[in-house]
């Protein structure tokens, strides 16, 4: 009798060790997982040159080109979700190397579990680009504009005392060419 | 092939000559001579007209039609073209629906996309697109789809409307006296998928059928225009999910036909086992079909828990289940790893451990057999008037499969042969599906076997030969191509132009179109319950009926 109760208190402890398949939380589980999947894109500002090839593609213009304050690779793409078809071909067309500025593959699964339906409505991959890095580029765009001009400057300078020195001479012999006739 | 060509020399053409291995181009100096030529080529053994496809040269000034002729016996076709005027009014050439019973629906096509007006057509409405298209021709190059697209409140209203007036006709036309009535069947049956059928019926008899198709249109063929060459791929794929993979692959051969470019072996021998895989895919989802029509579920559930290991499989392939995008213009889109081929094998195990169930159970079952081997018969004359393909042909008996007829990718290095059945009922069609799936299997083993030892060789290098380039500016130019879609002849027929950065013009002959024509023939007579078990035999996806 006690032998047999203790014999059910063990079977039962026995499920308490392992975990229920039911409790697990498959929004976070993938049943097959692949590194090619196709999922939300991670876009890189920092690689990105701005050359609009995934823009050009894309199929279903999901794909628009956010400004930014600089003068030269002034544009980065950002991905409306709700229209993307994640074909991939934004990912084939980008021209950076050795890491595409923009990837879709190994992106997540589960993007639209979890939240609410407010949190669609946005569904966008934005790119927040941090003042600081705005304010660095800005700045080594204004320190390479300064050098520029400086060199600019220089290279005008050396010119000038170049004509000068090839001018004086000529200046220096006198000029009997109107004299002749 | 010379008898063709002879026969086509007592007319007037601007030129004859051979196209690929199987086709005789040729194009007439004048439409009138349409008529004669069709009645000279059917008497000469082509009964069947694969499509009809105007392509609309806004400079020239000109449509041109296309006529795809097709001998299914003998495998000879021809490609016969001719001009008409652009002007709606004089736009109008002879029908070929009383020589050739397949080319109804596409000449209604052609009449709704392009304005086309077909002359002694015995039924010309317009097909396919809403009514807020009557009257306009979508297609043609110079159609306003934004100002059309203005007016979306209005073009609803236009659709409700006449879906009332209809509705009060169908009322008008009742006879009080006896029970006829319309009916309709779907698009909200559970076994219709988007299509409407009005069934016209006296009682549970079914006097006729009149399809009603367009739920699902999405003018890929417009669309692909509006796309460059690679970009195309996605509204190709979208002719059905299904099968997706072999629509690209048609798409991509025309191209790469177009820009004289050759792929690689190995991409060809890719080509082949995505294309199977896709076809596993659709054929599980087609027997799943077929007895979901006949209100049992437990085979469509069956064959998804296999159908997932091979979309496991197209998932580390390409990343994506269903919509892969895996084929493009120049190859494939990926390389291949070790990994991939282990999970295919996977694939292959869960389907051999399977197969013998499922055959036992679903396809020797008796009650099936009785059920469905008294309907839906299609002889092969009826294959060869319509222009039947796929499955439903060799159902019937008839050998045709692009595969072997017009080799294409590496189907010519594969073992293969015609799986047919002879009676033409819907058990038929159910059998051979079952057959083709182990066709599938034995051909993916084949090509599996290729590959990995074309790798271990040292021959093939997966991770760069997928792809060649295809420049992105084409020359003028046209191709069609052909491949052996999971439902059928996929036909292809891309006009490029100068310096073309985007197709001109794709036309997309879908075998869904020319079997959806057969219900009216198949079903009047029978009874009200024998619709879903025709329709679900017939394997007809609304994606590549509507388009």
């Amino acid at each position: 009798m006690i032998l047999e109760l203790l014999k059910k208190v063990y079977r039962v402890s026995k499920a308490l060790s392992v975990k229920s398949p039911a409790t697990e939380d498959v929004r976070t589980h993938v049943m097959h997982q692949s590194d090619r999947f196709r999922g939300e894109h991670q876009i890189d500002y920092e690689t990105c040159i701005g050359c609009d090839a995934c823009n050009k593609i894309c199929p279903t213009t999901a794909i628009t080109m956010k400004h930014l304050p600089f003068k030269k690779q002034n544009i980065v793409p950002e991905v409306n979700l709700g229209v993307c078809i994640f074909c991939g071909l934004c990912e084939d067309v980008c021209p950076t190397k050795p890491e595409k500025s923009i990837i879709l593959s190994g992106g997540r699964y589960d993007m639209l579990s979890g939240g609410w339906h407010e949190d669609q409505v946005n569904f966008w991959v934005h790119v927040d680009v941090p003042q600081e890095y705005i304010d660095s580029r800005l700045e080594a765009e204004e320190a390479a504009r300064v050098k520029k001009e400086l060199e600019a400057k220089k290279k005008a300078a050396l010119l000038a005392m170049k004509d000068k020195e090839v001018k004086a001479p000529v200046s220096g012999v006198p000029d009997f060419s109107g004299e002749q006739i | 092939m010379r008898k063709i060509k002879q026969l086509l020399e007592n007319f007037n053409t601007l030129y004859i000559e051979e196209y690929k291995t199987t086709w005789v181009k040729t194009k007439l100096s004048t439409a009138d001579d349409l008529l004669m030529v069709a009645k000279a080529l059917k008497e000469h053994g082509l009964r069947t007209i694969a499509t009809v496809s105007p392509t609309d040269f806004l400079e020239e000034n000109v449509i041109e039609m296309n006529y795809f002729f097709e001998d299914l016996m003998t495998n000879r076709n021809c490609w016969l073209k001719c001009d008409v005027p652009r002007e709606l009014d004089e736009c109008e050439i002879e029908s070929l629906t009383p020589l050739f019973k397949g080319a109804n629906w596409h000449e209604r096509e052609a009449y709704s996309m392009f304005g086309v007006r077909f002359l002694n057509h015995p039924d010309l409405r317009p097909i396919i697109v809403s009514q807020d298209f009557y009257d306009k021709t979508p297609f043609r190059k110079d159609f306003d789809w934004d100002a059309h697209d203005k007016n979306t409140v209005k073009n609803m209203q236009k659709i409700v409307d006449s879906f009332k007036a209809e509705e009060a006709e169908a009322d008008k036309g009742i006879d009080a006296e006896s029970s006829e009535t319309v009916l309709n069947w779907g698009p909200t049956h559970p076994a219709s998928g988007p299509i409407r059928l009005k069934v016209h019926c006296d009682g549970e008899d079914v006097i006729g059928i009149d399809p009603d198709i367009g739920f699902v249109w999405r003018a890929l063929e417009h669309l692909v225009t509006k796309k460059d060459f690679v970009g195309a791929i996605v509204a190709v794929e979208r002719l059905c999910f299904m099968d997706n993979v072999n629509s690209m692959t048609a798409y991509a051969q025309a191209v790469e036909e177009i820009a004289n470019v050759e792929i690689t072996e190995f991409a060809k021998w890719m080509r082949v086992l995505l294309g199977e895989v896709s076809r596993i895919s659709s054929h599980a989802m087609g027997m799943g079909g077929f007895y979901n029509a006949l209100g049992l579920h437990t085979v469509a559930m069956w064959n998804m828990d296999v159908r997932e290991f091979f979309l496991d499989f197209l998932e580390s392939y390409s990343g994506a289940r269903i919509a892969t995008a895996a084929v493009e213009p120049g190859g494939v889109r990926y390389g291949l790893q070790q990994n991939m081929l282990d999970e295919l094998q996977l694939a292959l195990d869960k389907f051999d451990a399977t197969k013998d169930s499922v055959k036992d159970i679903f396809i020797n079952n008796p009650t099936m057999k009785m059920r469905a081997s008294k309907q839906g018969f299609i002889s092969n004359l009826d294959v060869q008037d319509y222009s039947l393909c796929g499955v439903v042909a060799r159902a019937s008996g008839v050998k045709i499969d692009v595969r072997i007829d017009e080799p294409y990718a590496a189907y010519a290095e594969i073992k293969m042969d015609y799986v047919t059945q002879k009676d033409g009922s819907a058990k038929d069609r159910l059998i051979n599906l079952f057959e083709e799936l182990e066709q599938s299997v034995d051909i993916i083993k084949q090509a599996k076997r290729h590959i990995e030892e074309k790798i271990a060789s040292g021959e093939f290098d997966p991770t760069k030969d997928q792809m060649v380039k295809v420049p992105k500016k084409l020359p003028r130019g046209e191709a069609i191509s052909r491949v052996e879609w999971s439902r059928g002849e996929v036909l292809m027929h891309l006009v490029t132009e100068e310096k073309g950065t985007s197709p001109y013009r794709l036309k997309m002959k879908a075998p869904s179109f020319n079997h959806t024509m057969m219900l009216d023939k198949l079903l009047a007579g029978q009874t009200l319950s024998d619709i879903p078990l025709v329709f679900g035999s017939l394997y007809i996806c609304q994606g590549d009926l509507d388009r």
